[in-house]
């Protein structure tokens, strides 16, 4: 009989993880971390009873919310991270040779240290690029505050129960167009649709006044259980989702980038969204 | 109930610590526990935690196997603390800031009690990630404190709730009762189960998504100073209606009283006496506004005694406050006591501490907690 953590995120029904190792756990404050070794899925962190991100399976995640809008964009230089204190994001925006600045937001310093501690792979070095600058500050206080313009922003949260309630909000949303420079591109996590359809459609709610091309695109990761994963997409250029596979293509090995995942080939059907979807968002023809 | 501590152990635990005290005895918390499991053989059960919220009733409860029943972050809080699995907890308070729903999801507690149309709202946002169980009110005249006045829906509207959530897209586990505290007779719990039996069996003939849970509250007895059943034939009954229920019916009930009562007694000085209108009266260091003050919320009389023995002489058992309310006993046979006197006060473990005031600026009674059971630090839950 092994030890056994399960998800909390629904009442019923839930994965759970045998335990082989526990690295940290912390539960007498207001949030509830722990990070422990699973046979199959390697270093696992969960925060209040839900799974953040794995070691096995990270790459699919963070790839996707990084490449997707980099390689469509084509010409970032300077990138935008809000949350994402695992250093996932940083990791994959620091291959961009091209970027020449990534500004990431964490609204606590503690998360960093205890990924760089626990989940070094995640970062692999990326919080010491020279490139990259790291504020600790609430996100939406960092966007309403700043007058710097970016290229992309990348919104990696938490789920909108807790601290990250506040990154899935009209006024923010508002305040990433302000700061993204003309043809600039928002990306967001956007959970997982099958199981929280409301996410989805409050978001796109939210997006559709703002910005001239708004969607989703869906990524499978396999402890984001109940379907595949959803991340919401939103530019006022109209070209950059349109881009066909061999644009996409060039871009792709113009960038220099190697990826375990992500492929142009993947990139474009990425953005092919079941009809529930659709239908949910008022996209389906 | 015999007392868990002897006098002499009273006496030197307060040379020991001082009065005013407050004794927590783990064991009997123990014991109270195992009992109720043999008298309800296949219930599970959820620590009322607002009837003592004390760390070592946490530990000890758990260690026991008990769910925990919360009713705000406060409690919240406390079991986080203990590291208690989340998915052995409930919230079952029926009216819900949205602070608190969050509050509980990020806890990873996700079954909720609801009692009304609009408390059913408030879940829409939420509706994939939970369970509910709707509370339905049985009046209950035979309880020292009814709680159906204030919560729960009229067993006729249950089927339109029912209906509700089932249009809402919201998972309803099942329904939930509490037919009041300190339930002198097993009647209205039987009433309830049959009532909610039937609600069930009618709501599974017009619905596809079947009931699984049926929560039977807490309200059982424990002896003060009036006679109660014992636990065993307070429960014979409610076994016998439960039986009838479907063979896929959870059971669960929520004790709080049972579980502690009997697991804390008060010990008090006296700190001076007078005589008035031919009647002793003894002021103690603790009274209403400290651990007594179940008499007044809870509406429960203590057994209360002196360590002292002798001829027994009408009384009066003072607070230390100076409100004139703070009458811990008014008329009682005691012996001639003097300052510095012990008085005891048994059966004082539920919704006592936990009413503790600070009126006057007073010292609340110090809790010393006896026979705790070893800190195995269950680090993460255990599934």
């Amino acid at each position: 009989m092994t030890r056994a953590w399960a998800e909390t995120l629904y009442d019923a029904y839930g994965q759970q993880f045998s335990i082989d190792k526990i690295y940290f756990e912390s539960g007498t404050g207001h949030q509830h971390l722990l990070i422990f070794h699973n046979s199959v899925f390697g270093r696992v962190m969960a925060l209040d009873g839900v799974v953040q991100t794995t070691q096995k399976d990270e790459f699919i995640y963070h790839e996707m919310l990084t490449h997707v809008p980099l390689v469509a964009h084509g010409r970032v230089l300077r990138a935008l991270i809000i949350g994402g204190g695992d250093g996932g994001i940083l990791r994959e925006v620091c291959k961009h040779r091209c970027v020449e600045q990534i500004t990431q937001v964490e609204i606590d310093q503690a998360v960093i240290d205890m990924a760089r501690k626990y989940l070094p792979a995640h970062s692999d070095g990326a919080y010491d690029d020279p490139r990259a600058n790291i504020v600790i500050a609430d996100g939406v206080d960092f966007i309403s505050g700043t007058s710097e313009k970016f290229d992309l922003i990348i919104s990696d949260s938490t789920d909108p129960i807790g601290p990250g309630e506040v990154l899935f909000s009209s006024n923010f949303y508002e305040k990433c167009r302000r700061c993204l420079n003309p043809g600039g591109v928002l990306v967001a996590q956007n959970g997982v649709p099958f199981m929280q359809l409301d996410e989805v459609v409050g978001t796109a709610r939210k997006l559709a006044p703002l910005f001239q091309d708004w969607y989703f695109y869906t990524a499978a990761v396999p402890t984001y259980i109940g379907g595949v994963m959803s991340f919401a997409w939103a530019t006022d250029d109209r070209k950059l989702r349109a881009a066909t596979l061999e644009q996409i293509c060039d871009n792709y090995k113009a960038s220099g980038i190697r990826t375990r995942y992500y492929t142009p080939e993947i990139h474009r059907a990425s953005f092919a969204l079941p009809g529930y979807l659709l239908e949910a968002i008022g996209k389906r023809e | 109930m015999t007392p868990f501590l002897g006098d002499a152990a009273i006496q030197s635990l307060a040379e020991e610590y001082g009065t005013p005290l407050f004794l927590l005895d783990c064991k009997t918390m123990e014991s109270q526990y195992r009992s109720l499991q043999r008298a309800l053989l296949g219930v599970d059960f959820y620590y009322a935690v607002k009837a003592l919220p004390h760390d070592a009733v946490i530990r000890t409860l758990n260690l026991c196997g008990a769910g925990f029943d919360i009713a705000s972050s406060g409690e919240i809080s406390l079991l986080r603390r203990h590291y208690i699995n989340p998915r052995s907890t409930i919230h079952t308070h029926p009216i819900k800031k949205n602070r608190d729903i969050r509050d509980s999801l990020r806890f990873g507690c996700t079954t909720f009690v609801v009692d009304n149309r609009e408390e059913l709202k408030k879940f829409h946002p939420f509706r994939h990630r939970i369970g509910l169980l709707l509370r339905i009110s049985f009046p209950n005249p035979d309880a020292v404190v009814d709680l159906s006045q204030k919560f729960g829906c009229v067993p006729g509207e249950a089927l339109e709730l029912l209906h509700l959530a089932r249009k809402l897209g919201m998972h309803v586990k099942g329904l939930s009762f509490h037919v009041g505290s300190q339930s002198r007779t097993p009647a209205m719990h039987v009433h309830a189960i049959e009532q909610c039996h039937a609600i069930m069996q009618e709501y599974a003939n017009h619905a596809d998504t079947p009931l699984s849970t049926l929560d039977i509250g807490g309200g059982f007895p424990v002896r003060y100073c009036e006679d109660v059943p014992d636990i065993e034939k307070f429960c014979a009954p409610l076994n016998a209606a439960l039986n009838k229920l479907d063979d896929n019916i959870h059971v669960i009930a929520e004790p709080g009283r049972y579980l502690v009562a009997a697991a804390a007694m008060s010990v008090t000085s006296v700190t001076g006496k007078s005589v008035r209108n031919g009647r002793n009266w003894y002021y103690l260091d603790d009274g209403v506004y400290g651990v007594y003050s179940g008499k007044i919320f809870d509406h429960a009389d203590y057994p209360v005694r002196s360590i002292r023995q002798g001829v027994l002489f009408p009384a009066c058992l003072a607070g230390p406050t100076c409100d004139s309310i703070d009458i811990v006993k008014e008329d009682i046979a005691m012996p001639l006591l003097a300052p510095g006197d012990l008085v005891v006060g048994e059966m004082m473990g539920a919704y006592t501490a936990a009413t503790s005031t600070d009126f006057n600026s007073l010292v609340r009674s110090r809790i010393v907690v006896l026979n705790e059971p070893k800190d195995t630090r269950a680090v993460v839950h255990i599934a």
